[in-house]
């Protein structure tokens, strides 16, 4: 069950405050009276006042008439300063909370120590005997001992960076508003101990806005709030959001400090991609792998080989001769699986700086054959005949791929899901059913190519396949045209871009595509340009620059047009092309098109650390509880190593929904799901780490310090980092009467000695 | 307590008693004394020669000059007398103040009838003049040693009244002892300056020996009060509530100017003043007064 989503305040245990703001009101109220003590002291004097009778009232009197005024001013303050001495004291008491502006001015009594730890992978960064992880955890009981040392309440909070994710997994600090207590130093340590290094790539900005939402110990609280990371250069360079988050923190009245845990950039290698090339993934059939290998360092690498493993066995390993600092080198190698089905596929570089972004893993599935469908309007079926003999020649050459001819009715009344593409060739017109079953499955990946022909319509084509642009047709079109023969061009018929599916013609002159011969052709609607904006893209041209094949996205998927025929027979309008007949560029280029067709429905998306896995399962065929094996710390997946975990599926809609949140690890990861029926079948998933997070290239503090211009922040280094006592004591209100207590009595005693009467030595009148 | 033993204290007696008062000026007196007098007289200190007229007794007709010079010369010789001492004896309201062991009157007294035990022992005549607004007590001068029970009952006044002018008691002591003698004025002082000094000016030149004891209470020198204090004037219906530390300060400056003005006026006057208080041993205060004024006076001779 994923955890849950808000964060709920805990208890605390701690003292709520009333609307006043006194955390003692009623000592306050109960001692509000003692401030007229001392005018009760004045008057209960007055009353006890002794009589004398006296001789000498002349020179009383001329005294009293001299410095009467001065008497009473200095007795008025006297007066005065022992009535704020008393208030002092009983607000000192009383503890009085300032919540407004010259409350957090002050300080408030409490110090709530936030520390946001980065546990992203780059922290695993190591030098000497140490890492930038141990460093951090350092700082950190550093933090926590001289907290303890304050003689005002602390509270302390540990998050870390992977567990401030807004996502499904939610908040999760591994110490909330903890009070500094004797036994704390223990409980750090148990709670800091087991911590290591995640795989996530999880930057501040979660953990920052997370500091946000962190419920208050108390009102009163000061918030010092420190940021323990590496500042990577990926992260921090042009920090915008960073500066806001931590510019909202500042005028929150936050202390920032930043406190850096590594030395210097290092070099490192990571793995950028693992991945199948698009194409026919077939059995038996060769597929084509991608390598990447990012070089993060300041200088170039020489000798690098990536160790290949293919369903568990080692693979001959792949040598790069040569990364350019700062650059990605990709190699390109055939695998050739011999079963349907999923196949996983490991790359692994030598051991360097970073050993979690040295491994990728791959999950690449194959089927028997890949199923296409090929519709064929024409009566004689020779446009189907020329396609599927163009996908799958037969004899010794295997392509994996299975044409299946059908009729335009096949479309409304069976499900696409099943195949790879899908080939209209010619047909005169759809009904509505069909054109919307071919419409939903372009929408959901699937790849649609289009062949004209004798028997097409503009006006089916424009009406119900274009729709000015809403529909699957890329183009509009107006009447088949001859191309015209002009003897003295030299110029082929067919002049192709460099599109994927042209691409293996590209370069040199290929004399296979400059012998087709093109000769009718559907011309586009006059005027018609495609919109820049738009995904409709002008792939081939004839030799007079009209289109001739046009390409579009659609939903997840793509279509593309041919606006002449498949076949090269010839119609009661001549022949449209030469292209299919013996003519070898047809074949690479039909294969070109499958595969590039087929790869929107291929392409897997990347799954970082940390990022569910979601499925979604056609209900009444599953059972709803799934259950998903996890990796081990070598990437393979083991029940035994890894733990397994059972997840209930959610009904939605007409289907079962599964999303599994515990990608803590790289590696493959495995979905057993049970049919209705009782037999198993296995998903497997490959996680891996963001590649950007094994770019150690960081920031020192000028570099940061010009970056985060603007913001209140301190920037420490966490070899040397000590903070100031002061400055994180907070500034007890109590405390801070106290002292003010201590001055207005220091001024009272002041004022009464100067108000008072000090006998001389000698004293007296002259004799 | 006897009226006797309450102003004359044997200890006070006995310091004083080996001193002997003198006059520091000429003094008229009827009895042969230890004063010198205006009168040329029978005495054993010569003064001077003088032509013989007609009528000079021939007894003091000096011979060796006749037989020298054959012209008749007499001798004079210079005349002791006794000394008339007059005690002016404050007895007002404002001399009442004072605590243990005297109030400021009791000290005044004792002083004063010290003094007359003194003159009288060296039989000299002695008067007394105690006043308040006015003269309540007269007693005449004389040499009998008896005379000083009549002092004594001369200073027991009842309900004493306020002091007013100084000059006019001082004009009315002038008057009722016109022979000249010595003037001893026993007094707090606190009344009018310039009655008082017009009044010592009129005593001097009358060719009164004038000699001033202020006698003044602890209290009123040092004004050692604390804590609020109602003070209701003892010759005035003034009253103050004030917090006596307070004005501690302006009390004293205006004190000590007062101090300085009696000082600096008597001084004009050639009168010997002494400064007195009342905590201060009785003895020794008079003993020092009596001692310095022999002093004195052996300086002069």
């Amino acid at each position: 069950m994923p955890p849950p989503n808000e964060f709920a305040e805990p208890d605390l245990g701690l003292p709520t405050y009333p609307v006043f703001p006194f955390v003692h009101p009623s000592l306050f109220w109960i001692g509000l009276p003692l401030i007229a003590l001392p005018v009760l002291i004045h008057l209960i004097n007055l009353l006890r006042q002794r009589k004398v009778e006296w001789a000498a009232m002349e020179f009383l009197l001329a005294s009293q008439k001299k410095h009467r005024k001065w008497i009473i001013l200095k007795q008025l303050l006297l007066l005065l300063a022992r009535m704020t001495a008393i208030a002092a004291l009983l607000l000192m008491v009383a503890q009085p909370v300032l919540k407004n502006q010259w409350g957090t001015l002050f300080g408030g009594s409490n110090t709530h120590h936030v520390v946001l730890l980065d546990d992203s992978f780059s922290m695993s960064d190591r030098w000497a005997d140490t890492s930038a992880f141990k460093q951090a955890k350092q700082v950190v009981e550093r933090l926590a001992s001289r907290a303890s040392r304050q003689e005002t309440p602390q509270t302390f909070t540990l998050l870390r960076f992977s567990r401030a994710g807004r996502g499904s997994s939610g908040l999760q600090p591994d110490l909330i508003s903890e009070p500094v207590t004797a036994d704390f130093a223990a409980k750090l340590e148990g709670t800091l101990g087991p911590l290591a290094v995640s795989q996530t790539a999880a930057g501040p900005a979660d953990a920052l806005d997370a500091v946000e939402r962190l419920p208050a110990a108390r009102e009163d609280e000061t918030r010092v709030v420190y940021l323990v990371s590496d500042f990577r250069a990926n992260e921090w360079n042009e920090p915008t959001a960073l500066r806001k988050a931590l510019g909202k923190l500042d005028t929150s009245r936050a202390q920032l400090h930043l406190v850096n845990c590594v030395d210097t950039g290092r070099g490192n290698l990571t793995i950028a991609q693992l991945q199948a090339v698009p194409g026919v993934r077939a059995a038996n059939v060769p597929l084509m792998i991608d390598v990447a290998v990012t070089n993060h360092g300041a200088s170039q690498v020489k000798h690098v080989s990536v160790l290949l493993e293919e369903d568990g066995h080692a693979r001959p390993a792949i040598s790069v001769e040569e990364i350019p600092a700062g650059k990605t080198v990709s190699r390109r190698f055939p695998v050739v699986f011999s079963t349907a089905g999923e196949h996983l596929l490991k790359a692994q570089l030598e051991s360097d700086a970073i050993e979690i972004d040295n491994l990728r893993f791959a999950v690449v599935e194959v089927s028997a054959a890949a199923p296409v469908l090929v519709i064929d309007g024409s009566p004689d079926g020779k446009d189907a005949y020329f396609l599927a003999t163009a996908l799958a020649p037969g004899g010794k050459i295997k392509s994996g791929i299975k044409p299946i001819i059908e009729s335009a009715r096949y479309l409304r009344s069976n499900p696409l899901e099943g195949f790879a593409a899908i080939y209209l060739a010619n047909i005169e017109r759809l009904d509505p059913a069909e054109i919307e079953a071919l419409e939903a499955y372009t929408r959901s990946g699937g790849g649609v190519a289009f062949f004209l022909g004798e028997r097409s319509t503009s006006d089916f084509f424009n009406k119900q396949l274009y729709r000015d642009g809403a529909g699957l047709f890329p183009a509009p079109l107006a009447q088949s045209v001859q191309l015209l023969v002009d003897r003295l061009e030299k110029v082929p018929d067919l002049q192709v871009t460099d599109h994927p599916i042209f691409a293996v013609f590209s370069g040199e002159r290929n004399s296979f595509i400059s012998a087709v011969i093109i000769e009718r052709y559907f011309a586009t609607a006059p005027g018609w340009q495609p919109d820049p904006a738009s995904t409709t893209k002008v792939i081939a041209r004839v030799r007079n620059g009209a289109p001739l094949a046009v390409e579009r996205n659609f939903g997840a998927g793509r279509t593309i047009a041919f606006l002449t025929k498949a076949a090269p027979t010839t119609t009661d309008q001549g022949p449209w092309n030469n292209w299919a007949r013996g003519n070898p560029s047809f074949v690479v280029a039909m294969l070109e098109l499958e595969a590039y067709l087929s790869a929107a429905r291929q392409s897997v998306a990347t799954r970082f650390v940390g990022t569910p896995l979601e499925m979604k399962l056609t209900a009444g065929s599953y059972r709803p509880q799934v259950r998903f094996t996890m990796p081990n710390d070598r990437g393979a997946t083991s029940g035994k190593d890894g733990g397994a975990l059972s997840v209930d599926a959610e009904q939605a809609k007409d289907a079962l929904g599964v999303a599994f949140h515990e990608t803590q690890s790289s590696g493959f990861y495995e979905a057993q799901l049970t049919k209705t029926d009782g037999s198993n079948e296995i998903r497997r998933f490959a996680v891996n780490v963001d590649p950007a997070e094994g770019n150690l290239k960081h920031l020192d503090g000028p570099q940061l310090a010009a970056r985060l211009a603007g913001v209140r922040v301190k920037l420490h280094n966490a070899g040397d980092f000590a903070f100031d006592t002061g400055q994180l004591a907070g500034f007890n209100l109590g405390e801070s009467l106290l002292y003010a207590s201590i001055i207005v009595l220091l001024v009272e005693q002041l004022l009464a000695y100067f108000t008072s009467y000090h006998p001389k030595p000698i004293g007296g009148a002259r004799r | 307590m006897p009226a006797s033993k309450r102003f004359l204290h044997p200890e006070a007696i006995g310091r004083i008693a080996r001193l002997d008062l003198r006059a520091r000026q000429i003094v008229e007196g009827f009895l042969s004394g230890i004063h010198r007098s205006p009168y040329f007289g029978q005495s054993v200190e010569f003064v001077q020669h003088r032509e013989y007229v007609a009528g000079d007794d021939l007894r003091h007709v000096d011979w060796k000059v006749w037989a020298k010079h054959d012209r008749y010369y007499v001798k004079q010789f210079e005349e002791d007398t006794n000394l008339r001492c007059t005690l002016l004896v404050d007895v007002s309201n404002s001399m009442r103040y004072g605590g243990a062991p005297m109030n400021k009157f009791e000290y005044g007294a004792t002083i004063a009838i010290s003094l007359a035990y003194l003159l009288l022992g060296q039989q000299d005549s002695v008067g007394l003049l105690a006043f308040d607004e006015r003269v309540r007590n007269k007693t005449p001068q004389r040499t009998r040693r008896t005379h000083l029970n009549s002092l004594i009952q001369a200073l027991t006044v009842s309900e004493p009244a306020h002091k007013t002018d100084l000059e006019s008691i001082l004009r009315e002591a002038a008057e009722a002892y016109p022979r000249r003698g010595l003037m001893v004025l026993v007094s707090d002082l606190f009344a009018d300056r310039a009655g008082l000094f017009k009044g010592i000016k009129l005593l001097r030149q009358r060719g009164h020996d004038v000699l001033v004891f202020h006698v003044l209470d602890d209290d009123e020198l040092d004004f050692d009060f604390s804590g609020p204090t109602r003070f209701e004037g003892l010759e005035s219906n003034d009253f103050l509530n004030c917090n006596p530390r307070a004005l501690r300060e302006g009390y004293l400056q205006a004190l000590n100017g007062y101090l300085e003005e009696i000082r600096r006026g008597l001084a004009q006057n050639d009168v010997e003043y002494a400064l007195l208080r009342t905590s201060q041993p009785l003895d020794q205060a008079l003993a020092a007064f009596v001692a310095n004024r022999q002093a004195a006076n052996v300086k002069r001779n």
